[in-house]
């Protein structure tokens, strides 16, 4: 924003402080600046990237801290979980799972959102308490009741089971997220809908949702995530081998007192691929997406 | 073919509060009038704009489109187009698909969509840019852009909030007299709101002013600068705006300052204090001599000199009652010095009379 | 809809009818639109909530949860008769056996949560604003370092824990690798309460300090910048303006940030598990775990677990409510 002054040729030879253009800066802060954020980086990458490295390690070399591990690297590791394991099954259960927390989260946290932003009702303040009561209510301990229900209802073991419990946990942050969101495309556009003659649903489908992106990229990024890594629902809900998600799946690779590493590792960046695709597309809109989410209460 | 529009009666509350925003508003707009609601902020005027707009609740009273009462129906059902104060385009939408939404929406073939949409680009030299998205748009084309979207509709009425307040003062100036050559060539009733008399003056039809969400006063522009019914309107309507102060009456004159004028007997006679609020507009001060009958001394503060006129800004001299500046037009040119004594004088029947408890206007003749 | 309301002169019933219908008209859609909000809540999590309100004055476990016995009889019908052991109501026994540590450890989990929470949200805002006041900068390199900087956000929670646990491991760890390297000794990191959480710790400060950095990101990056221009002129050092114009204007963020951090935190379940598992003997148990082992091992006591939640609630509507008054009371309301 401020590029234009500096473009801005100084009129006269100004004391030499003056003259510096805004954007410099001395190179020793510079450097210091440049060493933080990398040193930051490496912190923020390096346990994923050792994971990636020692996934490649043979089994029997896995235990090993040494660093020249790519001396005999190997993709045995990802054939035993691959072809050894239900890991595929896992895999496409997760991906069912999180797909479908992922749609449907979003349908209902972006009307929830909408609503909040946009109208009046009865009830409204009570509500905004609620979502803020429910993230506080432990998780842990909403599992045995949660079970209770499902199993009323028929459904564990199923995955509908899951994408409902993950819908509890994701749905009051992302709604209310939303809500913060939408408040900051103007009022003035749901009017003028309004009066072009759309009804309060047409103008949330044809005006207020692709003006939303940002907002909607973290709700998918959240919601994903929430259902994508869960392991405690996942472990309480599902009891068939075959119908386990990965995060309840991998625990098998864990046993008391001989962890499998080797697949453990391995089985750990085949999750984090998924993951990371979903966080390509979102994160360019993280920033704005959760601006507002942040700034209204 | 075009309509009426007529608010009977009609009243807003918002809830939580007791004050009406808008108060038993009776007003009706002539077939393909352009009607200006004017007023300082939080005087309704927005609100009765929105009421009619189907954005606000009546919360009493009646608002009739033609002979129909459009009360209780929804906007979309009223067919009326707004065209807002930040324009509210669209973003996602291209400039045509901004104009042709409201057509689209209502299932217009797209071939009769397209030929208006260009119709009114051409109207409002958009044609270029029929393709860009608001966000590649300048303040101006913008605002033809919201003009457009409500001309496309051809709808029975057009409401337009603060539609220039954006725009710098020239562009304001020029798209004024587009905007009302535009509608009297459509011949589509229109209610403009406006908190600047002076838009409200060249542009409506008829003007009504409002305050504290109550009308004040309707008519000409002309009819509200010279018969103000009450100080509001006659301190609200003219720039630079009309000299009001309460002054001492005796024996059937006014002492304004060092001067003492006399009243027309109408006007003591609905006297009911020895004191009465005076009114005189910038031009009806004449340069007077010392001595002069009902002249009075003004010491010059301020000359702002316009190029065709100028106006003088000074303190009433030997005056208790009235602390505000006078205003006075003069001759350009050849300006009183900053502290001089200038003598004026009313000239014949262009004083304003209100009784200063009501502030309502007396007869004056 | 409105034919009734342009009679003329209409009789004062219908009139109010009339609001109320219109009230609906203009209102049904809202509700239908928070519908399925409110029902996947209420059936989910407000009436366990209850319910769990309800079993923590119960002597509720998995052994007694049964109203009747139901037996099969040889004609292949049913007998059932009453539980001669159901659970039953047991007044506030729960909360005095957890509070007196007749039962559990609760004071030593409120204390390992206290620590834990505070240390997380502490390390998860310092950090989070200091990368983010960097990253605010215009400089080379700027977005790769964002993109980057955030991955952790991406890694789901147990492979987070089960990387940092790879990470700490005693034996071959890279950390006890570094440590001999320098010339230090090896760590028993899971053998003593203090390292356990420090592992801990660090692990869930890493993963959560993405989230705080993109929201204070986000802070910063609507306060407008003349703001600081007009600071600038004023003859502010950049600390002063950080002081002065930068924290100020985070306060929305920061306030809300704060709060919520300070409940996922207090209840953050997975890494606590996956990475000290408790070890040693329970020494690192936050109140969740030990909620958890409760509910789920040995014999299912699921009074024990709703007492523990209860608890849990009222700890965190506590705190809420004070965080709400301190910050109103600076004049801050969100």
């Amino acid at each position: 924003m401020t590029t234009v002054e500096v473009s801005k040729p100084a009129p006269k030879p100004a004391p030499k402080q003056l003259q510096r253009r805004r954007s410099d800066r001395p190179l020793l802060a510079s450097l210091a600046l440049h060493a933080t954020l990398l040193g930051a980086t490496v912190i923020a990458l390096f346990p994923v990237l050792w994971i990636l490295l020692s996934s490649f390690k043979p089994a029997d070399r896995i235990q090993s801290s040494e660093i020249t591990l790519v001396d005999d690297p190997t993709l045995e590791n990802y054939r035993a979980v691959l072809f050894d394991t239900p890991f595929p099954t896992w895999f496409l259960n997760s991906v069912i799972v999180a797909a479908f927390t992922m749609v449907i989260g979003i349908a209902m946290s972006a009307t929830c959102g909408y609503a909040l932003s946009r109208f009046n009702f009865a009830g409204k303040r009570g509500l905004m308490w609620v979502f803020l009561i429910t993230q506080m209510f432990p998780v842990a301990i909403l599992i045995v009741p949660i079970y209770t229900i499902m199993a009323n209802l028929g459904l564990i073991d199923t995955k509908p089971s899951l994408v409902i419990a993950y819908l509890t946990v994701a749905v009051p942050f992302c709604a209310w997220m939303l809500r913060g969101y939408f408040d900051t495309i103007p009022k003035e556009l749901d009017e003028a809908a309004a009066l072009d003659g759309l009804g309060p649903f047409g103008t949330f489908w044809r005006v207020i949702l692709p003006l939303a992106r940002p907002g909607l990229a973290v709700t998918a990024f959240y919601t994903f995530l929430t259902a994508w890594g869960e392991v405690a629902y996942a472990i309480a809900f599902m009891q068939s081998r075959n119908k386990l998600t990965l995060g309840a799946g991998l625990q098998q690779f864990v046993p008391q007192f001989n962890p499998q590493w080797h697949l453990l590792t391995a089985g750990s960046v085949l999750i984090l691929i998924p993951a990371a695709v979903v966080f390509f597309f979102a994160q360019k809109h993280l920033v704005a997406g959760l601006t507002a989410g942040g700034t209204k209460g | 073919m075009s309509t009426s529009v007529r608010y009977d009666q009609a009243s807003l509350v918002y809830p939580g509060t007791t004050a009406p925003a808008v108060a038993s508003l009776d007003l009706t707009i002539e077939p393909g009038e352009l009607l200006v609601l004017v007023g300082p902020s939080g005087s309704g005027k927005s609100t009765a704009l929105r009421m009619l707009a189907g954005l606000e609740d009546v919360t009493d009273g009646r608002v009739l489109i033609g002979d129909k009462d459009v009360t209780h129906l929804r906007p979309k059902d009223r067919d009326i187009a707004m065209v807002f104060q930040n324009y509210a385009l669209y973003p996602h939408m291209s400039v045509a698909e901004n104009m042709g939404f409201a057509l689209k929406i209502a299932g217009t073939p797209k071939a009769d969509i397209d030929a208006r949409v260009r119709e009114a680009a051409k109207i409002l030299d958009l044609e270029p840019y029929l393709e860009r998205k608001p966000k590649a748009l300048s303040g101006g084309q913008r605002q033809r852009v919201a003009m457009g979207r409500a001309i496309v509709r051809q709808p029975q009425v057009f409401c337009m909030d603060e539609p220039l307040s954006n725009l710098d003062a020239k562009l304001r100036v020029s798209t004024r007299t587009q905007i009302a050559s535009l509608q009297r060539r459509l011949d589509t009733t229109t209610i403009y709101v406006t908190h600047d008399q002076v838009e409200a003056m060249t542009m409506g039809d008829r003007v009504a002013v409002l305050k504290d969400g109550v009308l004040q006063q309707v008519g000409t522009p002309l009819g509200l600068y010279e018969k103000p019914v009450n100080a509001f309107v006659a301190g609200f309507i003219g720039s630079p705006a009309m000299n009001l102060g309460t002054f001492r009456v005796t024996d059937g004159h006014a002492q304004i300052g060092e001067g003492r004028v006399p009243l027309p007997r109408a006007m003591t006679g609905a006297l009911k204090a020895d004191t009465v609020q005076l009114g005189f507009r910038p031009e009806a001060l004449l340069p007077a001599g010392k001595g002069d009958p009902g002249s009075f001394a003004v010491e010059a503060l301020v000359v702002e000199e316009l190029g065709a006129d100028a106006f003088l800004y000074g303190n009433l001299i030997g005056d208790e009652l009235r602390a505000d500046h006078i205003v006075a037009r003069i001759a350009p040119r050849s300006v009183p010095e900053k502290g001089a004594t200038v003598w004026f004088t009313i000239a014949p029947g262009a004083l304003h009379a209100f009784d200063t408890e009501t502030g309502l206007a007396l007869p004056t003749d | 809809m409105s034919s009734e309301a342009a009679t003329d002169a209409p009789a004062e019933p219908p009139k109010a009818a009339g609001r109320l219908r219109r009230s609906f008209d203009r209102n049904w859609y809202a509700w239908a639109m928070v519908l399925p909000t409110v029902i996947v809540l209420g059936v989910l999590v407000l009436f366990p909530l209850v319910q769990g309100v309800y079993q923590s004055f119960t002597n509720l476990t998995e052994a007694n949860q049964d109203e009747v016995i139901c037996t099969k009889t040889l004609g292949g019908g049913e007998e059932c008769k009453e539980n001669p052991k159901k659970a039953e109501f047991v007044g506030v026994d729960n909360y005095v056996d957890l509070l007196t540590g007749e039962r559990g450890s609760f004071w030593l989990q409120f204390t390992n949560t206290v620590v834990w929470t505070v240390a997380c949200v502490f390390f998860h805002y310092t950090i989070g604003l200091g990368l983010a006041v960097m990253l605010n900068r215009r400089m080379r390199f700027r977005s790769l370092y964002r993109v980057l900087l955030i991955v952790p956000w991406a890694v789901p929670g147990f492979v987070a824990a089960f990387g940092w646990k790879f990470l700490f491991n005693p034996r071959f760890g890279l950390i006890n690798e570094g440590l001999v390297n320098i010339g230090l000794d090896p760590v028993e990191w899971f053998n003593h309460r203090w390292t356990g959480l420090f592992a801990a710790i660090c692990t869930n400060v890493w993963l959560g300090v993405p989230f705080m950095m993109v929201a204070i990101l986000g802070g910063l990056q609507s306060i407008p910048s003349d703001l600081y221009e007009a600071a600038e002129m004023d003859g502010a050092t950049p600390w002063q303006r950080f002081r002065n114009v930068t924290l100020p204007g985070l306060r929305p963020v920061s306030s809300t940030v704060i709060l919520l951090g300070t409940i996922w935190t207090f209840n953050m379940f997975p890494i606590i598990f996956f990475v000290t598992g408790g070890e040693p003997a329970g020494q690192t148990e936050i109140l969740v775990t030990g909620a958890y082992r409760a509910a789920f091992e040995g014999v299912r006591n699921y009074s024990l677990a709703a007492t523990y939640g209860v608890l849990i609630l009222s700890l965190l509507m506590v705190f809420a409510s004070a965080y709400r008054r301190t910050l109103k009371a600076q004049g801050e309301v969100f």
